[in-house]
């Protein structure tokens, strides 16, 4: 038998093949598209290194399992989205994930997020306050409800419009802005503290 | 004559879901409250100040978690595999036949390791007589036992060819009865 097709994959990963033509076929280039994207959200949802790693795979192996699935009825972006949030929800279900939040050995930390603010041609303090910012937000997204996180991270991280999350999501667009509007209230109310402070 | 410099002062500011709405972007059924919050922000500058802060914070957070994401992705041990991609439609017969197979192997052995181990049948060997023979058999042996029996007791004194019962039960008595003869 000789192969019709040979493609890369990351470790880990180990597929069957099926005879059918669908966008994810090309798996090497919906990996080299859409991983840095899916890793991006998962990482900024779970806060851990680890975590967003082993699932960014699973979510390929799953996407490449139920290719057959796929119905095209959205983007190829939003289905890994999808299904990259079902196991985040799954991920963190479970006690283990609880006990090792706990520990928090390979969490993220707020510092080397806001450490990564690009460095334009700005002054030192300039970059400080830029780094401020971003770690107040990066916390006060951690204390957001899971949904409200979920929402506002695919709206501001992912820059998906309120119909495209609607549909990553399952929930109704009247819920998606709700949720949306109520983590942007709470980000407000506490971006405007540190201010009223530095005053 | 209303001067160019002139900004009419609001009396009230944005609304927490104006705020919303302008940060979001997502225009509402009604598009004139949009328009509304937008006005508002061109003449209020409190309001222009904070979305403008936020707006800011936001695109910094984005910028600087993509960033962190980016870094973090290029450490991952990504170790490519090169994996075949073969479309086979008789994969799933051939593997059905293979797990058949194995299943036999395994089953055959165990059924005679089964048989070994349980204890084997006695078998009895039965020599069948014709039912004539049989009965003769009986009448004659009946009748042997009659006549030996019919012997026993009626030869109270042995016949002269009869062997004695024990012909050296008397050996140690003579001899103790000559011993004491010769003291």
């Amino acid at each position: 038998m000789a192969p019709e097709d040979i493609q890369t994959f990351p470790s880990g990963i180990a597929i069957g093949a099926q005879p059918c033509s669908t966008p994810l076929d090309d798996l090497e280039n919906v990996v080299a598209l859409y991983q840095p994207r899916v890793f991006r959200f998962l990482l900024a949802n779970l806060r851990d290194r680890d975590a967003a790693e082993t699932l960014t795979q699973e979510t390929f192996l799953r996407a490449w399992t139920a290719r057959s699935s796929f119905r095209e009825d959205c983007s190829v972006g939003t289905w890994l989205i999808r299904i990259a949030l079902n196991l985040a929800r799954d991920h963190t279900r479970t006690g283990r994930f609880r006990f090792w939040k706990n520990i928090a050995s390979h969490a993220v930390d707020v510092a080397d997020v806001a450490a990564s603010v690009p460095s334009a041609e700005v002054s030192s303090e300039t970059r400080l306050i830029a780094q401020q910012q971003v770690a107040h937000i990066w916390e006060t997204v951690a204390n957001l409800s899971h949904r409200q996180r979920t929402v506002f991270l695919l709206r501001f991280l992912e820059e998906m419009d309120i119909p495209e999350i609607a549909e990553a999501t399952g929930l109704p667009l009247g819920t998606v802005k709700s949720h949306l509007y109520r983590a942007l209230n709470v980000i407000r109310a506490r971006h405007a503290v540190p201010e009223k402070e530095d005053r | 004559m209303i001067p160019e410099t002139y900004k009419p002062v609001p009396s009230t500011h944005l609304t927490e879901d104006q705020f919303s709405e302008l940060l979001t972007g997502a225009a509402p059924p009604d598009g004139s409250v949009l328009s509304m919050a937008e006005e508002h922000v061109l003449h209020c500058e409190q309001c222009a100040a904070e979305l403008d802060s936020l707006r800011e914070s936001l695109s910094l957070f984005r910028e600087a978690s993509t960033a962190y994401a980016n870094e973090q992705l290029r450490r991952m041990p990504l170790v490519h595999v090169r994996v075949t991609q073969v479309h086979r439609p008789l994969l799933r017969p051939m593997l059905l036949a293979a797990a058949a197979a194995l299943l036999l192997a395994a089953f055959v052995p165990m059924q005679m390791l089964l048989r070994s181990a349980s204890p084997a049948p006695v078998q009895t060997v039965r020599h069948t007589l014709p039912a004539e023979s049989v009965q003769r058999y009986a009448v004659e042996s009946n009748e042997a036992l009659l006549e030996d029996v019919r012997r026993a007791t009626s030869s109270s004194v042995p016949d002269a060819m009869q062997a004695l019962a024990d012909p050296t039960a008397g050996v140690d008595l003579v001899q103790q009865n000559s011993s004491q003869r010769k003291d």
